[in-house]
């Protein structure tokens, strides 16, 4: 227990470094942008992510889950997914079915509890991995354009992009705001288990009051931000039929992408034809 | 024809008690390079924001008179048309900026008002403004000078007669600042765009603008060519404007009688050389340089560090630097932009760990102090002083880390800290909400409360119109027996030549030269390596005189007699 | 004299307020997926909630947009930049998130009266985490098949998400909604709306108050996000897989895999000639 306090007391502020943290994410984001998985047409990818991020679901078929599983885990490789994501899929796989596990087995289940909770995992694990293919693997801007022919709204894939845009600004912001702390503030000593403790509980304050600076000066950059997409004509775009129909035509399906589906889909019927031999 | 023409023009922003412009009349000449200067405060912005339609139509408030832009009434035209009228770039203008990448951001504009060449508009105007290229780069690999150039190229993009934009070189080096106006003189000529600026830097109003615009409390007092507009000293002063510094000398000059009554004030150095070619330099015996302690601050041995990027290798900002910074020493760090210079000082507070090599304050390695014993001995000032506001008043902020550590008689000091700054009125006001030079001097307040060996101020002087900065000038000089050792890293060569008693240049991330300014700046060579420049007058001493050295007007006066 | 009050100046405002609310509630989902989780036993004591940013600028300025653009945050910062997309349930959240912002945004008349802002802080939290905690018991149910008939595990359901709830409400909710919001607000009163260029809240205004219809629309709300995870039982039992295999067996599916292996045959080969056609 104090060992793993001292360990989260540590994580949050001192190794966790936000340098890293802004350099993995744009990486996920930007960073491999010349794999096969980035290059193939939104639109395809996004109904490929539609059968794996769903079907999965509905089907309880051993063989077809494990061949599934096997698909997304290729194509995350293919797609060069930075490593944070891959930890964080890690880790939410667990949380979501993990200590389900140990919940059973606490109120009395015995191994016959632990065949559904596999299958779940299993499920739970393919639906991720395909979502990170897509997610991650896409660069944002292509991404958006996709779920935009998808008709999703145009407020959604301008806010993608604009995240990505904001992120790095906003991180930096942040990261100076607790530095001040850090250089004007006084940790308490976390030498001992209660000193670990209230250093815990001060690091989780500091990080509280350090939005009540980061809201004002966010919302001083926002200001600017708005005003000039009103002068780029932001308002214009998102409603006008013409810009959509611009915007959409820069994607194209190409043999590529078909034979992506293609190889898929051979793999998946494999898959079907094995689990009715057996 | 006219580009603006504006009919008694009077605005006043929501909840506002007084109008910002009171009845503003004027016209600009279509292909103008027209500055705009002005007190803090007397409606400049304003008026820039009434002439592409964002007033009345996106803030609200009452206006009252008529504006026409290219023919157009802005009341009767939504912002969309003006917008292809009027382009704008913000002073805050990487907020600006939507889009990842740099192709995308300059077309962003056409695609929305569905230009089916938008692309290749956002390559004519990135070309326009020198980012040829640089289309597929990503928004965070570019540099301060290279993001406003995009800025632009955004504005340009819609092909709009005329261009507005609101203090353009506020946060560039000499350089950067060059390229920006180089810039816009090309899309002037070239091109045809009327230009306006909001400048305070008369050096660059008197090297490009045609005309210039005095507003004085809501009102425009008058619009006149460069040259006439410059001879007006008194009227400028009056209103915080510092003509430039050959102008400024000749000023006093004349004043003195060594130049004649009738004669015209030259407002740049070819000008200057004419006009004061009957001057002669008196040398003065250069002073005894008196080293002093020579106890080490601060001390980087063999340092290493490098930034990781999004893409293949890491960047190497330093390799093996050695630097030694000597107890007492007022020293001035300059470069250019993204030169290390910022690094160096987060590496000094413990922010950044070097990769290889020691970092040492008064002799003990940074990496074995605790955070408490590191921040009474340095203490770092951001250069933007928003950041460093944490409470909601000044007081609070100033306060908080004396507070936090108990030092006894806490609340005493920070009323003297307060009154030292003159800050005691604005004592519960956030510092976010206050004025640029106000911001700055609570920022020092905030950096001098623990009283630390060594102060680092990162660009003091940025962003502040010159009145300011010759505020922050002088706070700077009654610091000086507050503070042992400063560092100062900055672009604004009339604070190093004023202050620094040392000047260290860093180019690519090694030291390329260290000395006292004679040294320095007596260096053609390290002018063309990493784009400084010393300040005008004493590039007009040198004309006059190659052996001259003075830094300061005063100086100036002093050693120039009549022949 | 012209007094504009053009709707378009309104509606900068609400796109202010989306901005902000989806960059800092986004940035601060995005150390939640960061902080370690923190178990004792079998109970998480996650620190999931950065509620209280949306909650302060719901309660600050207009209700729905610091709704919707927390929800958005969260979406495309800590879901789509991860790569965390969890697909139909990211619609429940976004959903409960933003009906949960929304109603304590409503209820405040006035920011300067703290009890009204604490009420309304727990009040919002409560109720996206009750809707979460529905919602994610149906899920579980549905998704294991079997659910009743695995000992121990209906129990564990039960026990494990209600125990989550009052402890999220309990912990979460008091030391990251509430405590954080009374912080903020009135400090925050009079000094943020001037940059976006707003008037401050009063109670004379007419954005709060939940009237009926308010209720009726987030009563909506929350029948799409349970709706959104009924779908998935309801898919089940219209596209029964298994008993589709098993009654067309095997031939079924090598006409599947002579079906693909020829897609991708013909695709191979059009790509061979495009290629060619490329190249001469």
């Amino acid at each position: 227990m104090e060992k793993m306090m001292s360990k989260l007391s540590e994580n949050i502020l001192d190794k966790f470094s936000m340098d890293f943290l802004r350099n993995q994410v744009l990486k996920n984001a930007y960073g491999n942008d010349d794999t096969v998985i980035a290059a193939l047409d939104p639109r395809i990818l996004i109904a490929w992510y539609l059968f794996f991020g769903v079907v999965p679901w509905f089907v309880n078929d051993l063989s077809f889950l494990l061949a599934s599983f096997a698909l997304v885990m290729v194509t995350t490789l293919l797609a060069r997914v930075a490593g944070l994501v891959l930890f964080l899929f890690a880790l939410g796989v667990f949380s979501q079915t993990g200590y389900l596990f140990l919940a059973t087995l606490l109120f009395g289940g015995d191994a016959s509890a632990v065949a559904p909770l596999l299958v779940l995992t299993l499920k739970v694990a393919t639906i991720s991995l395909a979502s990170v293919t897509v997610f991650s693997g896409l660069d944002p801007d292509r991404l958006s354009n996709g779920l935009m022919w998808y008709g999703c709204p145009e407020r959604l894939s301008f806010s993608i992009s604009y995240a990505y845009r904001m992120l790095p600004m906003l991180m930096e912001e942040f990261q100076n705001v607790l530095l001040s702390y850090r250089l004007r503030g006084s940790a308490p000593d976390h030498d001992t288990f209660a000193g670990k403790v209230r250093y815990l509980i001060y690091q989780v304050k500091i990080i509280m009051e350090s939005f009540y600076p980061l809201m004002l000066n966010t919302a001083k950059r926002s200001r600017t931000t708005v005003e000039a997409l009103e002068l780029r004509g932001y308002r214009y775009g998102a409603t006008d039929k013409a810009v959509r129909k611009i915007k959409l035509s820069t994607m194209k399906v190409t043999c590529d992408d078909l034979l992506f589906l293609a190889v898929s889909a051979l793999w998946m019927s494999l898959a079907v034809l094995g689990s009715t031999l057996i | 024809m006219n580009a603006v023409e504006i009919d008694s023009l009077t605005y006043t922003y929501p909840g506002a008690a007084q109008p910002t412009l009171k009845g503003v009349s004027l016209h600009i000449e279509q292909g103008d390079f027209l500055a705009v200067v002005g007190n803090n405060g007397c409606g400049k912005s304003t008026l820039c924001k009434a002439l592409n339609g964002l007033i009345p139509h996106f803030i609200s408030g009452t206006f009252d008179g008529k504006v026409r832009v290219g023919g157009l009434d802005t009341l009767e035209s939504d912002v969309g048309t003006l917008a292809r009228k009027v382009g704008y770039v913000y002073q805050d203008f990487e907020n600006q900026i939507v889009r990842p990448t740099v192709l995308d951001d300059a077309s962003y504009a056409c695609l929305n008002y569905a230009c089916p060449d938008y692309k290749q508009r956002g390559r004519d105007a990135l070309r326009q403004c020198g980012l040829e290229g640089r289309e597929e780069e990503y928004i965070w690999q570019l540099s301060g000078g290279q993001t406003h150039l995009l800025a632009l190229a955004g504005a340009v993009s819609l092909c709009p007669d005329i261009l507005i934009l609101d203090e353009p070189i506020a946060q560039l080096d000499p350089m950067h600042a060059d390229r920006i106006y180089e810039v816009l003189r090309d899309l002037n000529e070239r091109y045809g765009k009327t230009i306006i600026v909001i400048e305070h830097h008369t050096e660059y109003i008197a090297d490009y603008c045609r005309h210039v615009l005095l507003m004085k409390d809501g009102r425009a007092e008058w619009i006149l060519p460069t040259g006439e507009a410059l001879q007006r000293v008194d009227e400028l002063e009056a209103c915080n404007i510092f003509p430039p510094q050959v102008t400024q000398a000749a000023y006093r000059l004349r004043q003195r009688g060594t130049l004649p009554e009738s004669a015209c004030l030259p407002t740049t150095v070819e000008e200057g050389e004419r006009a004061f070619a009957s001057l002669s330099y008196k040398a003065v015996a250069p002073v005894e340089k008196c080293r002093q302690e020579e106890e080490s601050a601060v001390s980087f041995q063999d340092v290493s560090l490098s930034y990781r990027t999004v893409k293949g290798e890491p960047r190497i900002v330093f390799d093996g630097l050695e630097l030694d910074i000597k107890k007492g020493e007022r020293v001035a760090l300059i470069g250019s932009n993204g030169a290390g210079k910022s690094t160096l000082m987060k590496m000094m507070v413990g922010l950044l760990k070097a990769r290889k090599g020691t970092v040492s304050l008064f002799g003990d390695p940074i990496g074995e102090k605790k955070a408490e014993e590191l921040s009474r001995q340095i203490s770092l000032v951001y250069q933007n002083p928003e950041e460093m506001f944490i409470k909601d008043s000044i007081r609070g902020d100033i306060a908080y880390a004396m507070q936090v550590r108990g030092v006894p008689d806490w609340q005493e000091r920070t009323d003297r800290l307060l009154e030292r700054f003159r800050l005691t009125e604005l004592r519960d006001r956030d510092g976010r909400l206050m004025s640029g030079g106000q911001m700055r001097r609570a920022s020092l307040a905030i950096g001098v409360a623990l009283e630390p060996g060594i102060l680092l101020l990162d660009e003091p002087t940025a962003n502040l119109d010159i009145a300011t900065r010759r505020e922050i000038m002088q706070v700077l000089e009654d610091m000086k027996d507050m503070i042992q050792t400063a560092v100062i890293a900055t672009h604004d060569m009339q604070l190093v030549c004023q202050w620094a008693q040392r000047i260290i240049v860093l180019s690519g991330g090694t030291v390329v030269a260290d000395g006292s300014r004679d040294e320095i700046f007596a260096r053609e060579d390290l002018a063309e390596l990493v784009g400084i420049r010393p300040p005008e007058i004493f590039t007009m001493a040198r004309r006059l005189d190659p052996q001259a050295l003075c830094y300061t007007v005063d100086e100036f006066m002093d050693r120039f007699q009549e022949a | 004299m012209n007094t504009m009050a053009k709707p378009a100046a309104a509606q900068s405002q609400k796109l202010m307020v989306f901005v902000l609310s989806m960059s800092l509630y986004g940035l601060a989902t995005l150390f939640t997926e960061l902080i370690p989780k923190f178990q004792v036993g079998l109970v998480e004591f996650s620190v999931e909630y950065f509620l209280f940013i949306p909650l302060t600028l719901a309660m600050l300025f207009d209700p729905l947009s610091a709704a919707l653009g927390a929800a958005t945050g969260e979406l495309v910062f800590s879901e789509i930049m991860l790569g965390q997309f969890g697909g139909l349930g990211e619609l429940e959240k976004f959903l409960t998130v933003t009906i949960g912002i929304y109603i304590a945004g409503r209820m405040v008349s006035d920011p300067r009266n703290r009890t009204m802002v604490g009420v309304a802080a727990i009040t919002g939290t409560a109720a996206q985490l009750l809707m979460g905690t529905v919602v994610d018991i149906a899920k579980v149910q549905f998704a294991v098949e079997d659910f009743e008939a695995v000992e121990g595990l209906p129990e564990s359901v039960f026990a494990t998400e209600g125990f989550a709830f009052c402890n999220d409400l309990l912990f979460s909710g008091i030391f990251f909604c509430l405590l954080p919001t009374l912080y903020l607000v009135p400090r925050l009163y009079g000094k943020i709306e001037p940059l976006l260029g707003a008037a401050p809240r009063t109670a004379e205004q007419n954005v709060s108050g939940l009237n009926p219809k308010a209720l009726v629309v987030c009563a909506i709300g929350f029948a799409c996000a349970v709706a959104a995870e009924m779908a998935a039982t309801a898919g089940m039992s219209l596209v029964d897989w298994e008993a589709e295999w098993a009654e067309s067996g095997t031939a079924m599916a090598v006409g599947m895999v002579v079906a693909a292996a020829l897609a991708v045959l013909v695709l191979l080969v059009m790509k061979k000639n495009q290629e060619r056609n490329m190249a001469c």
